[in-house]
Formats: C-alpha cells, sequence, structure tokens
C-alpha cells in the first residue's frame, strides 16, 4: 500500500529534486531540520518500526562523530571555546559541524526514501523517453546481473568438481576465482552477441517503432506537481532574494525572522511534509474502506469462524 | 559539422546557467554544488554522443554484458575486501573497444551496481571516476596493449585517482568547502583501500589482460562489431 510511490515517476522525481537540491546546496539550519523532519516521518512511514530505530541509532552515531570531527578541521570563528594542540576549537564550528551533520543525515534519509519510491523500472521509465538505447543498455545489464551471478555459481562448482583449486589458501583461491571470472566472461559475451543478433533480426533499431509507457499521468499527478511547482518556486525565490542566507563564519548571524523568511521556511515545510501527509492520508482512507467492507460483509460483527475480514 | 550553429553554445551555456544558480541560490554551498553539477555536465556529452550514435543491437547487449560482470564481480569477490573488477574490466574494455565503449562501460557500472548498493550523491561522481577512467585507457590503448609495465602502472594510478577523487567528494560534502586537513585526513584513513584498490587492479589486469583482451578482439573481428572507434 504506498500511495506516494503511486504518483507519476516524473512528477516523483521533480519532487525529490524539489526538496533535496536545496536542503544540500543552502547553508540555512532551519531548511536542514526542516528536510531532516520530513525525511524521518517518511522513512518512519515506509519501514517497521524496528528497522527505523535500528537506523535512528546508526545515523544518531554518525552525525556525531561529524559534529564531533568538524571543530578539529575547521578553525574559522571568532569565539574560542578552548585551544586543542595551540589551534582555537570555536563556537562557531562546532555549530557549523551540527548543522552539516544534521543536513548531511536529512540527505542520506531522503535518498533511502528516493532508493524505495523510485524502483528501477521508474528510472528507465525517464530515460527510455529521451534516450532509447541508454536505458536499454542500463535495463539488460540489470538483466544480466543475476544471470551472471547464476552462471558464475555453476562454473565455480563444475570446477570444483573436477577437482580444480581444492586447497584452500588465498592464492588458490583468487586464481580460481580469476578462472571462473574469465570462463563466465567468454560464455556470456557469446551470448550477448547472439542475444543482439535476435534483437536486430526482430526489427530493432527500425524506425517508426515506439515504445510501451507503463505509466500514465493522471489528474492528481497534475496536482501534485502544481503543489510541488508553486512550493519550489516560492523557495527558490525567497533564496535569490537573499533571505534565508545564514553564515557561521566569522560570526554566526541569528535566523532571519522576517516574513520573507518565515514564508520561505513555511513553503518549504510543506513541500518536506508532502510525501509523509500523502502517505499517511492514503492509509487511512485505506483503513477506512477496510472497517465499510467488513461492516457490508459480516454487519458489523466478527464472521461465524470468529475471524474478522481483512483484505 | 552536424552540430548547427545554436547548438553549439548548449554546453556554455548550462555550464554559466549553473554558475549563475549556484551564486544566487546557493552562495554558501558554492563548492558543493559547482563540483556535484560538473560531475554530471562531464558525463553528458559521451552519453549524448552514445545515443546519438544509435549503436547496433549487438555493441549494445555486448557493452551490458561487460557492465553486468563489473557489477556481479563485485559479489563473486566479496570475499576480498575492497576488491573491486569494475576499474579492470572498464580499463580492458576501452583498451580493445575504444575509449567511448570505456567511457559507457565505467559509468552505468557505477550506475548499475549503486541499484543493488544504494544510489545518493556519490553516483555522479562514481559515474565520472570510472568514466573518465575508462576514456582514458582508451586514449593509451596502443602502449597498453602493448607493454605490461605499462598496464601495471595504470592500474595503480587508476586505483590512486579513483580514491583522491571519492576523497574529494568526501571533504565537500561533510565540509562544503575544500578543507586541506579534512582532505588529507580523509586520504590517509582511505590509505589501505586506496592500496587495496590499486594492488586488486594490477592482479586483475595482470592475469586476465591476455584472455578477456584475446575475447575482446575475437568478438570485434568476428561479428564486426565497434568498427567505427579508434
Amino acid at each position: 500500500m504506498d500511495t506516494f510511490a503511486s504518483y507519476h515517476p516524473a512528477a516523483l522525481l521533480g519532487y525529490f529534486m524539489a526538496v533535496l537540491l536545496p536542503a544540500m546546496f543552502s547553508a540555512n539550519p532551519a531548511l536542514h531540520l526542516l528536510v531532516l523532519l520530513g525525511g524521518l516521518a517518511f522513512w518512519a512511514l515506509l519501514v517497521p518500526g524496528r528497522t527505523f530505530a535500528g537506523d535512528l541509532a546508526f545515523y544518531t552515531l554518525l552525525s556525531l562523530m561529524i559534529a564531533v570531527t568538524n571543530p578539529l578541521f575547521s578553525h574559522n570563528g571568532v569565539t574560542p571555546l578552548f585551544f586543542l594542540n595551540g589551534n582555537p576549537v570555536t563556537l562557531e564550528a562546532v555549530w557549523y559541524g551540527v548543522d552539516m551533520a544534521v543536513m548531511l543525515v536529512a540527505v542520506l534519509y531522503w535518498c533511502k526514501c528516493f532508493h524505495r519510491v523510485m524502483s528501477d523500472d521508474k528510472l528507465l521509465f525517464l530515460l527510455a523517453g529521451t534516450a532509447s538505447s541508454l536505458s536499454l543498455l542500463i535495463s539488460s545489464a540489470i538483466r544480466f546481473v543475476p544471470e551472471l551471478k547464476e552462471r558464475i555459481a555453476r562454473v565455480h562448482q563444475a570446477q570444483k568438481a573436477m577437482g580444480l583449486y581444492s586447497s584452500g589458501s588465498y592464492v588458490d583461491r583468487l586464481l580460481g576465482g580469476l578462472r571462473v571470472f574469465s570462463a563466465v566472461l567468454s560464455w556470456s559475451l557469446e551470448c550477448a552477441v547472439e542475444t543482439g543478433q535476435a534483437m536486430k533480426g526482430r526489427g530493432y533499431g527500425l524506425k517508426g517503432r515506439s515504445h510501451y509507457a507503463l505509466f500514465r499521468l493522471r489528474p492528481r499527478d497534475g496536482w501534485f506537481a502544481a503543489v510541488t511547482l508553486c512550493m519550489a518556486a516560492a523557495v527558490v525565490t525567497v533564496m535569490a532574494r537573499g533571505a534565508l542566507t545564514h553564515d557561521f563564519y566569522p560570526k554566526m548571524t541569528g535566523l532571519s525572522a522576517a516574513p520573507e523568511a518565515l514564508l520561505g521556511y513555511a513553503a518549504y515545510g510543506v513541500l518536506a511534509a508532502l510525501p509523509f501527509l500523502l502517505e499517511a492520508a492514503g492509509r487511512c482512507r485505506w483503513h477506512l474502506l477496510l472497517r465499510r467492507c467488513a461492516r457490508q460483509d459480516t454487519g458489523g460483527e466478527p464472521g461465524k469462524d470468529g475471524v474478522r475480514w481483512t483484505y | 559539422m552536424t552540430c548547427s550553429s545554436w547548438k553549439r553554445f548548449l554546453v556554455p551555456a548550462a555550464v554559466a546557467a549553473v554558475v549563475l544558480a549556484g551564486a544566487l541560490l546557493f552562495p554558501q554551498q558554492y563548492y558543493a554544488w559547482i563540483s556535484m553539477a560538473a560531475a554530471v555536465i562531464a558525463c553528458l556529452p559521451l552519453l549524448v554522443r552514445f545515443e546519438r550514435r544509435s549503436p547496433a543491437a549487438g555493441e549494445l547487449t555486448v557493452l551490458a554484458v561487460l557492465v553486468a560482470i563489473s557489477s556481479a564481480g563485485r559479489f563473486a569477490f566479496a570475499w576480498i575486501p575492497a576488491f573491486k573488477p569494475v576499474t579492470a574490466v572498464t580499463v580492458l574494455s576501452a583498451m580493445y573497444l575504444g575509449p567511448e565503449s570505456g567511457f559507457i562501460v565505467g559509468a552505468l557500472s557505477a550506475l548499475v551496481s549503486n541499484f543493488y548498493f544504494g544510489q545518493g550523491p556519490w553516483t555522479p561522481f562514481q559515474m565520472f571516476a570510472w568514466g573518465f577512467l575508462g576514456f582514458l585507457a582508451g586514449l593509451l590503448s596502443r602502449p597498453l596493449q602493448k607493454s605490461k609495465a605499462w598496464l601495471c602502472l595504470y592500474g595503480i594510478w587508476a586505483g590512486l585517482l579513483y580514491s583522491l577523487i571519492m576523497d574529494v567528494w568526501t571533504t565537500l560534502w561533510a565540509d562544503g568547502t575544500f578543507v586541506l586537513g579534512r582532505y588529507l585526513a580523509a586520504c590517509a584513513s582511505a590509505l589501505p583501500f586506496t592500496v587495496m584498490y590499486a594492488a586488486s587492479n594490477v592482479v586483475f589486469l595482470l592475469i586476465l589482460g591476455g584472455p578477456v583482451g584475446e575475447k575482446l578482439q575475437r568478438i570485434k573481428e568476428k561479428y564486426g562489431l565497434f568498427q567505427n572507434q579508434a
């Protein structure tokens, strides 16, 4: 049940660009915090609770490490806290490290979401419209990977059965591995050429052929794209006017609370929360429908066998 | 000249747009933005040229197998840490099938193997690093085919360069700007990996250089593929 992932791939790709670019390349802590919260909330809906907790522990450690190491390498800033080996550790560098850590972890979380939402068929669908040869090359490579892994295992077993490289020494294993690799390569190259000839025989590359479209634009994709576009345009306009600039060095400027900056934060907050909101709304609707179905089937009571129907 | 006159301005216009957007929108993270955009833009011309050429079906499938085997090889040799056959396969494809094929195999290996290992902002950098190493090996194909010593040197240099490029990414990513101390620290902490990359490239190229080279040469001559490449 993925509501957000069911939008059109082009709209989704546009959305991810709109939310990631300002976060990755601005130095505004408020934007970084907003994007982190949005990503965390969405990721919490996508994975089971235990996975989420494990991830959170790992990324908290990672961000602590980044935040601590920054002041050791960077001695910019005018407020020294203490001196280490004769180098000042400054307040500004500490805050900069914290901000960087938040941004990095946020982007990593969004990359995980991207990986989950934009499966390879969606990316290849987008590429096929503009670059058909490249997308065919990538999709056949993706198909060959499991096939080659299986071939590697088969050749490996055959060589083992013949009594080759039976000793466990590293040199033996390495040489054996390379021999398997070489055998699989010649096998697969020959097959590849045959596949190519079969494709040619069936008219690959002739004029006037179209490709099959897996996804179709629907009205809700239009709404989604329009909201994304409006919010992104608002953020970019505010950024271009300089209302969201924030400097850490030499001395930190306070976060701007001008109306224009607040507008930028609000727009970006909506943008970052969009996947969470859509996904949560979709789940609520699904559960309501389930409940209504169950009520219609059994008159609101559990069935005779005591089991409530679930779909 | 097949290029119409306005298309010649596309690349300068794209560069200008990137620089302007960086200066206007992201003044504090200028370096990270520029380096990322540069990695993307550096990959584009060769990918576009490949697409325009509309390569034959046989060339596509052969390249797909090479891309796939360098990704699958990461699993096959997983018991040796940091042993990646990607560079070696890229270099060998470039030596025998031309610089463009080398670029395609290198760049797409990064893209395809990241479907398994996770896509992220590092993907364009890996694509650029491996693609560039492949393209260069294609240009140097004559000395590399003739002497094993040059092949070894190229393997070492490729391991080193890959590591150095990815450390630039680490530094820009962690600091937003290029801090020399952080870069040196990143290089130092990655040293075991760098050594392992270089060593695995050399082992791979020395042992497989001959047999794989013969196979690629044979495919090329027997089926008349990749003939329009230098």
